[in-house]
């Protein structure tokens, strides 16, 4: 047997992230590649590729968000873009035309967003099951009508010119250093996801998910937790609207589509429902994809039209995510743990 | 022409289009009924179905093959297609929680609209006239005649559907399916024959829905889109009532020319919104819709 | 663990004149009961007699038309299911398949909500607030697991149990919730004789720790072994209402039970 298992000796240590020594190391060591990457990246002269990193990273923000609302509570939106946008909008306008500093429009316009989700949710909860999916979309139009259709939002132009952030002095300005500010909040990100799975508050969502008539004998309150959760996936979207607005500097309505919220929930159903690493993997996933596609497209040897490197795209994102609800139901990280399982067991398991 | 002549055409037209709307819903309802799937993907249906319907008719410049040939293998193709998603996909999906097969219906969404826009492009594509065109005079009122036609053919179609769901053994299987599809598995055979009839009658009435529209409108991509409408048609009438569906139809067709004229100078593309409004008011003022029934949750 | 109930012998559940119907449907008429302090009560009664009715109607599932429900002198009638939680009546569910993807260790800690105050930001920040409630469920949580002697089952999720561990699970997580009293909706059903045993002993333990329990259960023998009062309902009324004893003689429950 390769690893024999650990004994854990304490709750404590049973509910730690980091269990041993040896995951500390291999931890550092990951986050020493993320950090050396896009200088591999930028020496090779493959900047687009840091780009690629950076929107993942964005997206990683946003659908761990998704995460929260669809994944763990099972309350499926279809309005997470749409988050994302009033984000995104809410920090351009914030600096833009009231002349806010970065960090507080960010924060003002993450928090607003939230309570606008928590409007949102309030019909939805009072239904179930894909009613809350209508309601979501319903919203994603109307937002997105309303921005369209106001001054102050710059209509379908939308709003240029919006400032990057600066941390102690210095502008965050360019792919690498944009890089590195994105990479930091995506793992704060992620440990605040990975703390709401092991909290009261995400057994809440959990039991939610799985049975909500049943859950209110808990003493939980059930419409009170679906706005929870709604209110904290929102924050995690808008964080992400605000950062893609502040690293391509502009807004506009066709950054943000429904096929968009589309995606965010498939990447959670391919990385696996409900778990923050499953969460990871499935944006990886998919956007690897995409990206295979756009260089194979862009390449000499195969070169495809834009329209239909889009299109084949879409193609492969819906046989995807066919496949694995059809077939692999939990995910990625289903397999993952079934490998590991093995692993450890190697030679004498299955 | 006077403010109640105006009035009037605006509600004509809206019935007209209303009815083609309800059978398109027609189609939704069924699989929600008797396969308790709530299919996203029926607008890529609709657009499916138009684009094999055109493959097989041609546009006017090209004709293919005669109208009834044509038809009859649109439709022999669409109830293969249906079939297939059945067979392939929602027979994996009993007993799945709900938002699973949700899910499934996005992905698929995704699939159709991607294979579509690769195999026919965005372009708008136009059928052989199938119905009479122009325009038909009821004093000052105007009224296209292929509106007209395709109303009519909704709703002898409608009529057809129901009769079928109320008079036949078929349909009263497929409504006891409804109530509960975990044991109506437990039957057997007949209740997979059921989810294949279902899809392969969904499929159908997308079909003729798009070819009703295409004559109107056109086929292109954007027929997908319908989807929005649909929705606004079967939660105002109710998800799970056929009756109730030619209703919302109608409330929404006819909601959409009004607010059209009268709020569209002062909010620009408002007709766009309104469904999406609808739906937002139904929903909070009366979730099972005007004429669906809300099943009694048990502990 | 549990509260000690100084005044037994006194009502602690009682319920007057409940009326409950379902589109005209009576399935309730006009039962009264009442549950004293620190003891086992069953409640009995052929198939749509309506127990399961009145649990949903004390646990705030349904709203009776008319009467009164009181839990320690408490109006409970217009509470929600939450709230009734909250005030420590807690109850497990006929199916034991209440929470597939969640471990045991996930259910029992969820149970410990009521006893938490964590807030969304403590729940993110993690240190603080809401690790010491964690460290402090899991000890309560450990405590019922041994007592339920669901040790193996930690962290398997409910979808990998077997029925007989579901109920024990589902017994289990009510139990975290340290309530003052328990309903168990059919405990025994469809377990063997090993599981219904094993379960057997459970309620007798908690009814040694002080809890009052409210048990619904076809197992004529358990009911007649362990209950300390027996009330049989018929066509949503009270049929009649005694000791073990008293009720195996009662003519009417024959008659209710053969339909003579």
């Amino acid at each position: 047997m390769r690893a024999r298992g650990r004994r854990k000796t304490s709750y404590a240590a049973d509910i730690a992230v980091i269990h041993s020594g040896r995951q500390w190391l291999t931890l550092a060591v990951f986050i020493g590649l993320l950090v050396v990457l896009p200088l591999v990246l930028n020496a090779t002269h493959n900047l687009n590729w840091v780009t690629f990193l950076n929107f993942t990273l964005i997206i990683i923000i946003a659908v761990l968000g998704l995460n929260v609302t669809t994944g763990m509570t099972g309350q499926v939106s279809l309005g997470h873009s749409a988050f994302i946008m009033l984000g995104g909008y809410g920090l351009a306008m914030l600096t833009l035309k009231a002349d806010w500093p970065f960090w507080a429009a960010l924060a003002v316009s993450t928090l607003v967003t939230g309570l606008i989700a928590l409007i949102v949710a309030i019909p939805a909860i009072r239904l179930k099951g894909f009613y809350v999916a209508v309601v979501t979309l319903a919203f994603f139009y109307i937002a997105q009508y309303v921005i369209r259709n106001l001054d102050i939002t710059g209509g379908t132009f939308g709003l240029i010119g919006i400032p990057s952030p600066s941390i102690a002095g210095m502008s965050i300005k360019g792919d690498v250093r944009w890089y590195y500010l994105l990479l930091a909040l995506t793992i704060l990100c992620v440990l605040v996801s990975v703390n709401i799975t092991r909290s009261r508050l995400g057994r809440s969502f959990l039991a939610v998910r799985d049975n909500d008539v049943a859950t209110a004998a808990l003493g939980v309150n059930v419409p009170l937790t679906k706005l929870r959760a709604f209110f904290v996936g929102s924050l995690f979207a808008a964080l992400a609207g605000g950062l893609w607005a502040s690293y391509v500097s502009v807004v506009r309505l066709d950054q943000f589509t429904i096929w968009d919220s589309i995606w965010y929930l498939g990447m959670i159903v391919i990385g696996g429902a409900g778990s923050t690493a499953g969460a990871i993997m499935g944006v990886i996933f998919l956007r690897l994809i995409s990206q295979i596609l756009h260089v194979i497209g862009t390449s000499d040897l195969i070169p495809l039209s834009s329209t239909v490197t889009i299109y084949s795209t879409q193609i492969i994102y819906g046989l995807v995510i066919i496949l694995f609800i059809t077939l692999k139901p939990m995910g990625m990280i289903s397999i993952w743990q079934k490998f590991k399982i093995n692993y450890k067991r190697w030679p004498f398991g299955v | 022409m006077d403010a109640a002549t105006i009035l009037l055409q605006l509600v004509l037209s809206g019935i007209l289009v209303g009815g083609v709307y309800g059978l398109i819903g027609m189609g939704f309802v069924v699989t929600y009924r008797s396969a308790n799937v709530f299919n996203l993907a029926y607008g890529q249906f609709v657009m499916f179905g138009a684009f094999i319907a055109w493959s097989f008719i041609g546009s006017p410049q090209e004709p293919r093959l005669p109208l009834p040939i044509a038809l009859f293998l649109t439709l022999i193709a669409v109830i293969l297609f249906g079939l297939a998603v059945e067979y392939l996909l929602f027979r994996r999906m009993i007993g799945r929680p709900m938002h699973a097969t949700f899910i499934l219906t996005l992905g698929i969404m995704a699939l159709l609209h991607g294979a579509a826009m690769l195999i026919w492009g965005p372009g708008v594509h136009v059928l052989v006239e199938t119905v009479p065109r122009g325009a038909i005079h009821l004093g000052s009122i105007v009224l296209s005649q292929e509106y007209v036609w395709s109303f009519f053919l909704a709703v002898i179609i409608a009529l057809a559907l129901a009769l079928m769901f109320q008079r036949t053994r078929l349909g009263l299987a497929m409504r006891a399916a409804y109530d509960n599809q975990v044991a109506a598995r437990c039957l057997g055979v007949s209740a997979r024959m059921n989810a294949q009839i279902t899809w392969a009658i969904a499929a159908v009435i997308a079909t003729l829905g798009g070819i009703l529209m295409g004559t109107v409108h056109g086929i292109s991509t954007t027929l997908g889109e319908l989807v929005m409408i649909v929705l606004a048609v079967v939660l105002i009438g109710g998800l799970d009532s056929l009756i109730g569906c030619v209703l919302g139809g109608l409330i929404l067709a006819i909601g959409m020319n009004l607010s059209s004229y009268y709020l569209g100078p002062h909010l620009p593309g408002v007709e766009g919104i309104f469904s999406m409004a609808l739906i937002l008011i139904v929903l909070l003022v009366r979730p099972s819709g005007l004429m669906g029934t809300r099943p009694i949750e048990r502990v | 663990m549990i509260d000690s109930n100084e005044v037994t012998g006194a009502n602690i559940l009682k319920g007057e004149d409940i009326h409950l119907s379902f589109d005209g449907v009576k399935a309730l008429d006009g039962l009264d009961f009442s549950v004293k302090a620190g003891r086992i009560v069953s409640v009995i009664g052929p198939n749509g007699a309506g127990k399961t009715c009145l649990i949903n109607c004390i646990t705030g599932y349904y709203r009776p038309q008319q009467g009164r429900i009181t839990f320690n002198r408490q109006d409970i009638l217009h509470q929600r299911p939450h709230q009734i939680a909250r005030l420590g009546i807690s109850r497990t569910f006929q199916d034991p398949t209440t929470y597939p993807s969640m471990t045991a260790l996930d259910i029992l800690m969820a149970g410990r909500y009521i006893h938490t105050r964590a807030t969304i930001l403590d729940a993110m920040l993690f240190f603080g607030r809401s690790r010491r409630e964690e460290l402090e469920s899991r000890q309560i949580v450990e405590e019922i697991i041994q007592f339920t002697q669901i040790e193996e089952l930690r962290k398997v999720p409910v979808a990998a149990m077997s029925f007989g561990q579901r109920k024990q699970v589902e017994i289990a997580r009510a139990l975290v919730m340290q309530p003052t009293l328990i309903i168990l909706d059919e405990p025994m059903s469809g377990l063997d004789e090993v599981m219904k045993e094993i379960i057997t002993d459970l309620i007798l333990n908690m009814f040694d720790r002080g809890m009052t329990i409210v048990l619904i259960e076809h197992d004529a023998q358990v009911v007649m072994e362990i209950s300390h009062s027996i009330i049989v309902l018929d066509n949503g009324r009270r049929l009649t209402e005694g000791t073990p004893r008293e009720i195996s003689l009662d003519k009417r429950v024959a008659e209710a039970y053969l339909g003579l």
